[in-house]
């Protein structure tokens, strides 16, 4: 199942609607790095509130997408991760160093607006 | 009637412990209860049902010299009870037939003894007292056949452990079903979660935390983070007395599934000596911002939030209801 990315001004709004398997992740990787490049997208928003499993595959993929966003010029804020999922996670150990998170869709836009001018390049 | 009211809690206390027939079956064969066991064990029936009250107070006396034993003995409407029960169970371990039914009664002897708090040494001395008494009557009986005698007793004694298995069980089970409704009240009121302010969430932890308590202090937060959509959590560790590698791990563990869902977490109140024993361990706290009280803590996340505490230039005056005057 395809991952639909909307375009909101400068960001691109990945919502993820149900279980994906790892080629669709994979799609969703290449679509999102082409996509930013398009419509030169300087924000990008993965939406994981559909999911309750994330395994270590998901995590690496969403990690790639937002260090490939990053080197694209976008960041990446991963928003909608669900109590339990945020638990397995950390007991999994796995983490998403370096990427912004935020409670929803709403906390993440707002996130980016707080952060304005500060892009991607910070020094 | 009675009767009964009494049956209910049995029958409930013989599910949870999956005391049904399948399991009374298995307790028969673990103690090796056959056909030919209760063919002697008819043999010596008139014997003992002859001195059941007699047997039954061999095991009353021994549980009065005690101290132990004297919860039981002392308390002269439980006694009465225990006594008639005694009776009903030594009649009953001469009739042949041990099955759910008869489980039930040494269940409901066995909820009586934990009702008092009975010492299970102390009991089971009893019980062995009981036992030798019984031997001593059908030895002197059978003093011309002493082999058949001894086999008879022997077959009465599987009865008596597949008793005790029972016994023993429910008295356990009740101790292990007091100790886990302790620890769930524990564990209820340890782990509290409050709003401080919008989007502003206090944690303080006070105590010992194991990994099971980790793990539901850890969810409990998560949840309320969505429920108030925190953005701080301020987290107080002032009541935890000493911290180490596993449960720095923990806390490290809170905070990074806190920061999943969007909400940065602020530890506060890690005393000198626990700050000492954590660089000492070596354990990376790079990824916890710590400050050195709650005070300061709450400070930053206002700050964070965007919250501007100022005293009014005028402080109000107390009222009068207020000082109590």
């Amino acid at each position: 199942m395809a991952v639909p990315i909307l375009k909101q001004g400068n960001t691109l709004i990945a919502s993820i609607q149900a279980a994906l398997s790892d080629r669709d992740l994979l799609d969703l990787k290449d679509q999102l790095g082409e996509r930013i490049g398009q419509v030169r997208a300087r924000e990008v928003i993965i939406d994981l509130t559909a999911l309750d499993v994330l395994d270590s595959f998901a995590t690496r993929t969403i990690r790639g997408i937002a260090y490939t966003a990053k080197l694209r010029g976008a960041e990446t804020v991963v928003v909608g991760i669900q109590p339990e999922v945020a638990f397995a996670m950390v007991q999994l150990g796995l983490s998403l160093d370096g990427i912004a998170t935020a409670l929803d869709l709403e906390e993440g836009l707002a996130y980016l607006r707080a952060r304005g001018g500060n892009r991607a390049i910070r020094l | 009637m009675a009767d009964l009211a009494d049956q209910s809690p049995i029958q409930l206390l013989m599910r949870e412990m999956g005391l049904n027939e399948a399991n009374v079956a298995r307790r028969q064969q673990i103690v090796d209860l056959k056909s030919d066991d209760l063919t002697r064990i008819s043999t010596i029936k008139d014997l003992l049902v002859g001195h059941v009250d007699e047997h039954g107070d061999r095991f009353f006396d021994y549980l009065s010299t005690s101290e132990e034993g004297r919860t039981l003995t002392g308390n002269r409407s439980l006694l009465e009870r225990a006594r008639a029960l005694k009776r009903a169970h030594l009649l009953a371990m001469v009739e042949g037939d041990y099955g759910v039914g008869y489980a039930a009664q040494r269940l409901e002897l066995a909820v009586l003894y934990g009702k008092v708090g009975l010492d299970l040494p102390v009991f089971l001395a009893a019980f062995h007292h009981l036992l030798s008494g019984i031997g001593a009557s059908i030895l002197q009986q059978s003093a011309a056949t002493p082999r058949e005698g001894f086999e008879a007793f022997m077959s009465l004694e599987k009865v008596a452990f597949f008793d005790l298995g029972i016994i023993v069980d429910a008295m356990v089970f009740e101790r292990q079903r007091v100790i886990h409704r302790q620890q769930d009240a524990i564990r209820e009121l340890s782990t509290p979660v409050l709003q401080i302010r919008d989007r502003l969430l206090l944690l303080p932890i006070i105590g010992v935390i194991d990994t099971h308590r980790a793990r539901l202090i850890t969810e409990s937060l998560l949840k309320a983070i969505r429920a108030a959509r925190a953005k701080v959590v301020v987290m107080d560790i002032t009541g935890v007395a000493t911290i180490d590698s596993k449960v720095a791990n923990h806390l490290i563990q809170t905070v990074t599934a806190a920061r999943l869902m969007g909400a940065g977490v602020i530890v506060t109140g890690l005393s000198s000596d626990v700050a000492q024993s954590l660089v000492a361990l070596g354990i990376d706290l790079t990824k916890l911002n710590t400050v050195g009280d709650l005070q300061g803590g709450m400070e930053e996340a206002e700050l964070l939030l965007g919250y501007h505490v100022v005293q009014a230039a005028s402080p109000p005056v107390p009222s009068p209801a207020a000082t109590g005057a």
